[in-house]
């Protein structure tokens, strides 16, 4: 586990930066450490030695080997053998691979290193055991459900991620990116960039600004800190459609220091550019970037219309009512299906604002508020939304500092909306009298499946109470999938 | 579940069901327990895991409630503050002014001192606010690393429940998953159990059938056995019976076989005779075959010498037959001159017939006019009767007869239609009906045949000409409409109107014979038809029978008239009507010319009528007159003779006077002894 860090996000890492692969990992370490020295080393490739194999010399010794299929008994191997064996060592610069027998194909396949260069095998292997060795190789934990199966993609993705992660502007080469691009663009659906390294050319001088001041160079801070312009990877990759931005530096430990967390217009800019070109995106998460109103009024307006996206998250961001109000713009102007925008700085007038686009909308699904501060006006707004609206099927207002009122029209919700069927109104003050409207509204219902009310101060009977009647409609909505699905055979859940 | 739900409710299955699904439920409801336990511990974890974030939400929130309140505390605070500095330091500045009057350095001084102090304290009271805030920022940084570490704590927390929570679910789920395989194995278990003991009973079932087919199989063997020994033996002797049958054929075939190498070898030799008797034969053939050649040579000699001949034979056909045609045009030319001659005789013969005609005529005239007058004198001289001169159409024909025209068929139309309204000359009609032909069909009926063509075929009409009429009376206007009809269908004689009313009936009838099923009503039609007809045959053979005629008249038309034509066959019967008349027409021209255009059928009636210009009565009047007559005559020749012998009786009177005067006076007389003139003196005369 790492240390507790300054962003007090502490989700367990599990790529590169903590596995085997050494020379990723000590070059990590290294910026990490010093990320002012400007150490100019460019990152090797993945160093991959070859295998000797120990029992080589065994083998010598016995007669028979008889758990190796490839062993025979003529001491003079077959030329197809020898074949395969210098094509197998001069791969690099004689790829013959097509031109082979299957079982030939697969002979070659499993025997080349897994060091050679992308620009030789990128295109020419679509084999996922090759793919398969060289991912294991590189990182220790590979779930490749998560990658739609496919090890090839696994790879390039995986591989484009660390190139970005560990690019300095004006340290590391363009180059190595822009040539990465050709071989991996066919290959890569997603990204998901938790840093950005800002750059480091002026860091020294700043460094002695920064101790005596660390909030009057904000504006020389902006003009250089700007981090890699994603906008044009993001329009290179013609089958992007998951993209995962964080503007940040992880495991900085004691060399914290705010400028290293500036998402900048200009990068903004950037980014905005590169969305309104990439035309496949379907996700789009950009969280903890200190993203205000300005910069998402600039996001949106590029998103505006989009052909296909489909889910939006700027949670952990600074976004107020203006950006609020054009969220709800967007709403209705694309076809979101999901909305994240927990801990934000959303105010009544902004949840009005969402309110509004949410009587109109028919495609949203999913709706995250959590940890603003809607309060009752904006919670009431939200209420009156949800009886008009049919499609919404999950909401979540913890946290916003809602009470009584609020309560008394979400019993009204729950007795007229069918299509709800979670609702999260935890950590609010509804107080007893709301509990009981809620409960109320709650006996007729038969689609809520949850209610989450913790330490909403509801008192603990109505609580019960309709926890009893969500257990009975999960059982209801258990059946109607069975149902559906016309599987007679009875589950473990 | 929804299983244990429908057993409870039915509850009263039979037992063997029942038990049977007792035994599968089991293992269900084992899973729905399991299920719900597992469920509720699922739900139970989740809910422990996420109390840590709910958790840390609401003092998160908590603290953003406190931290806005404190913030808006200290923003108070530093307003009072400068506001209250402000003020002082408004004070310091205006007293300045206040020093800058003094001018004894002492107070001066005094007023320097003051003026320090109170910015010493002022700024004094300036760093204790830094101070402040300054001491507030450190516990904001203390409480921000007691917040990470609370945090670190939390996180800490979580993963413990969440591993925690891992291990429990795991475990859970591997112990209700051996529960529910535990179920299953019991389940199993007793389905074994069952199942087994209703295969043994099953075996034991099949085993003792196997045994009763067995004892039975055996039984069926040995039977079988029987059987075959039997047939066996049977055979056996069937055998060596039919062996020795078989070799006294043998026998007997080996004798016939040397019968028949005897016979063979006789017959090898006859044949070799044979042989040598057909080639000599042979020879002889091929004598005679040299000697057909030649004769057949001889013949193709006869052949193309009769081929010479048959050539010679067929150009002297050739050429007779030249002149036979060259006889035929000749001959047709003649024939063309006599034709022409013909025709010329024709003429000729024409004009003499008409000359002869004349001739005759005014001789046959001359004659009827002699008979005539001498009929007049007979009359008025002899008889003493008024005589009036017959006025036969004869008497005024001069040259010979030309068929007149007969009524046209508007006059027809007429007279038929009058006819309705007079309907008492219909006796009278009926008589003059006997002389023409097909006019055996009542007036009544053509009159109604007519009216109903006239409605039908208004189409056959000018339209002009119908609104001509329409002011006309019925009749007239019937009539005009009848004429035009006639015009369009080119009916013009009367006869063609009683042929078209007479084609009409007959289509009716026909209509009827087929339409309808009764005998009777056809019977009847036919029955007409044969009287009409014969009628119509007695009719020209000219032997009338006025009575009987109308007799069978009258039912006829009757009949006929009852049966009235339907208004949309008249149409049908039309058309047809007018394709037969054509045909008709035609047929009549050719006999036309055929006749060569003139017709002498009337000319002997015509003769015989001038011939019998006196009728019999007349005539019987005539012989009895000429009887009378005669008998006057003969009374009167008596008369004449006795005149005439009274004559010469006189006249010998007169000589036998003389005579006797002769003699009385003559010498002998007195000679006489008796003198005859005495005597007759005596007897006067």
């Amino acid at each position: 586990m790492p240390t507790v860090n300054s962003t007090g996000d502490c989700q367990p890492e599990a790529d590169c930066a903590s596995t085997s692969s050494k020379g990723i990992a000590s070059f990590s370490h290294v910026k990490m450490q010093e990320p002012v020295l400007g150490d100019t080393s460019v990152m090797p490739p993945p160093v991959r030695t070859s295998v000797v194999n120990p029992a080589a010399n065994i083998r010598h010794m016995r007669r028979i080997i008889a758990e190796d299929p490839e062993w025979s008994l003529a001491i003079v191997p077959h030329l197809t053998e020898l074949c395969l064996q210098y094509i197998i060592i001069n791969f690099e610069k004689k790829p013959i691979l097509n031109h082979l027998l299957p079982e030939h194909k697969k002979r070659v396949l499993d025997r080349i290193s897994t060091g050679l260069p992308l620009s030789v095998t990128a295109n020419l292997i679509s084999d996922e055991g090759y793919w398969k060795r060289c991912c294991t190789e590189c990182w220790t934990v590979c779930d490749v459900s998560c990658y739609g199966g496919s090890w090839k993609r696994m790879f390039f993705e995986r591989h484009l991620e660390n190139i970005l992660k560990y690019f300095v502007p004006n340290v590391t080469d363009p180059d190595r990116i822009l040539d990465a691009i050709p071989l991996c663009k066919d290959y890569v659906r997603k990204l998901e960039i938790d840093q950005f390294l800002p750059p480091v050319k002026l860091d020294e001088k700043k460094e002695e600004e920064d101790l005596s001041d660390s909030g009057s160079d904000v504006e020389i801070d902006e003009l250089s800190m700007h981090h890699y312009d994603i906008g044009g990877l993001i329009v290179a990759l013609p089958h992007l459609e998951e993209l995962n931005l964080s503007y940040g530096v992880k495991d900085c430990g004691m060399n914290f220091e705010w400028k290293l967390f500036n998402f900048t217009s200009k990068d903004c800019s950037n980014l905005a550019k590169g969305l309104k070109k990439c035309q496949s995106l379907k996700v789009f998460k950009l969280t903890r970037s200190k993203v205000d109103d300005d910069k998402a009024r600039l996001l949106i307006r590029n998103l505006l219309d989009h052909p296909c996206l489909v889910e939006l998250d700027f949670s952990h961001n600074l976004i107020g009512d203006r950006g609020a109000r054009a969220i709800g713009k967007l709403m209705n102007h694309s076809r979101l299906e999901i909305l994240t925008l927990c801990n934000n700085q959303i105010r009544p007038p902004g949840a009005q604002a969402i309110a509004h686009a949410l009587t109109k909308n028919s495609t949203l699904i999913s709706l995250n508020l959590r940890l603003n501060c809607i309060e009752d006006e904006g919670g009431q707004a939200i209420g009156h939304a949800l009886l008009s609206n049919s499609s919404l099927r999950s909401i979540n207002l913890a946290g916003n500092e809602l009470s009584e009122p609020t309560a008394t029209l979400f019993s009204l919700v729950l007795a007229q909306n069918t299509a709800l069927t979670s609702i999260n109104l935890s950590c609010n003050h509804i107080g007893l009298d709301g509990g009981k409207q809620l409960l109320e509204g709650m006996s007729d219902n038969k689609t809520m499946t949850e209610f989450d009310l913790r330490l909403a101060e509801v008192g603990q009977e109505s609580e019960y109470l309709i926890n009893q009647t969500l257990r009975a409609n999960q059982e209801i909505a258990r059946l109607k999938t069975l149902q559906q699905s016309n599987s007679p055979q009875e589950k473990l859940p | 579940m929804r299983h244990v739900e429908r057993q409870e409710a039915l509850g009263e299955d039979p037992d063997a069901k029942k038990a049977e699904e007792e035994e599968q439920s089991r293992s269900h409801k084992q899973i729905e327990e399991s299920r719900q336990r597992l469920a509720k511990l699922l739900l139970d974890g989740m809910q422990l895991v996420t109390n840590i974030q709910v958790a840390a939400d609401a003092r998160e929130t908590q603290r953003r409630t406190e931290e806005a309140e404190l913030k808006r505390q200290r923003l108070e605070k530093l307003d009072n503050e400068a506001k209250t500095n402000q003020d002082k330091f408004d004070e310091i500045t205006s007293k300045w002014d206040s020093a800058r009057e003094k001018i004894i350095p002492q107070d001066l001084w005094e007023v320097l001192n003051q003026q320090q102090q109170q910015c010493a304290l002022l700024i004094e009271e300036k760093n204790k606010l830094i101070g402040e805030l300054q001491q507030e920022l450190k516990n904001k940084d203390e409480q921000y690393t007691k917040d990470l570490k609370k945090q670190s704590d939390d996180i800490n927390l979580l993963l413990e429940r969440m591993e925690e929570q891992i291990r429990n679910l795991t475990k859970t789920y591997r112990r209700e998953l051996m529960q529910i395989e535990k179920a299953f194995e019991l389940e199993w278990r007793e389905l074994l159990t069952n199942n087994r003991r209703k295969w043994e009973q099953a075996m034991q079932t099949h085993n003792a059938q196997e045994l009763e087919y067995l004892i039975s199989r055996m039984k069926k063997v040995e039977e079988h056995e029987k059987q075959l020994n039997q047939l066996r033996g049977q055979d056996a002797r069937e055998f060596s019976a039919l062996k020795i049958q078989l070799e006294n054929d043998v026998q007997i075939l080996e004798q016939q076989l040397q019968q028949m190498k005897a016979i063979y070898q006789l017959n090898q030799e006859k044949l070799e005779y044979n042989f040598q008797v057909l080639k000599k034969r042979d020879e002889e053939n091929t004598i005679i075959k040299s000697q057909q050649k030649r004769k057949l040579n001889r013949l193709y000699d006869v052949l193309n010498n009769l081929r010479m001949k048959l050539a010679r034979q067929i150009k002297q056909f050739q050429e007779e037959n030249q002149n036979l045609t060259a006889d035929y045009k000749r001959i047709v030319e003649q024939y063309r001159d006599v034709q022409k001659t013909m025709r010329q005789f024709a003429t000729i013969n024409t004009q003499k017939f008409l000359e002869l005609w004349l001739m005759n005529e005014e001789e046959a005239k001359g004659l009827m006019r002699k008979v005539l007058d001498a009929d007049r004198i007979i009359h008025t001289q002899q008889l003493g009767l008024l005589w009036s001169e017959p006025s036969y159409w004869f008497l005024n024909n001069m040259g010979p007869i030309i068929q007149k025209g007969n009524r046209t068929a508007t006059a027809l139309a007429q007279e038929a239609l009058e006819e309705s309204n007079q309907p008492k000359a219909e006796d009278t009609e009926e008589a003059e009906d006997k002389e023409r032909p097909l006019q055996h069909i009542s007036l009544k009926t053509v009159k109604k045949i007519l009216e109903l063509l006239c409605d039908e075929s208004g189409f056959l009409i000018e339209s002009k000409m119908l609104s001509l009429l329409q002011p006309l009376d019925r009749n007239e206007r019937t009539l005009m409409t009848l004429d035009s009809v006639f015009m369009a269908l080119d009916i013009d004689s009367e006869a063609d109107v009683y042929r078209l009313v007479d084609y009409f009936l007959k289509f009716k009838a026909q209509q009827d014979a087929s339409s309808q099923g009764k005998e009777k009503t056809v019977e009847k039609d036919e029955d007409a038809c044969e009287e009409t007809d014969g009628e119509v045959a007695k009719e020209e053979d000219g032997s009338t029978a006025p009575e009987e005629k109308g007799k069978a008249l009258l039912p006829s038309a009757a009949l006929l008239s009852s049966v009235c034509l339907h208004p949309d066959d008249i149409l049908k019967a039309l058309k047809a009507f007018v394709q037969d008349l054509h045909k008709l027409r035609e047929k009549q021209a050719l006999g036309r010319r055929l006749l060569d255009g003139r017709d002498t059928s009337t000319d002997s009636g015509y003769w015989d009528n001038l011939a019998h210009v006196i009728p019999a009565q007349k005539l019987k009047l005539w012989d009895a007159l000429e009887a009378a007559l005669e008998k006057y005559y003969n009374i009167l020749t008596q008369r004449l003779k006795l005149l005439m012998k009274n004559s010469s009786l006189q006249q010998q009177n007169a000589e036998l006077h003389l005579l006797l005067q002769q003699y009385c006076t003559s010498q002998m007389n007195d000679k006489l002894l008796i003198p005859p003139t005495q005597l007759m003196e005596l007897s006067p005369p």
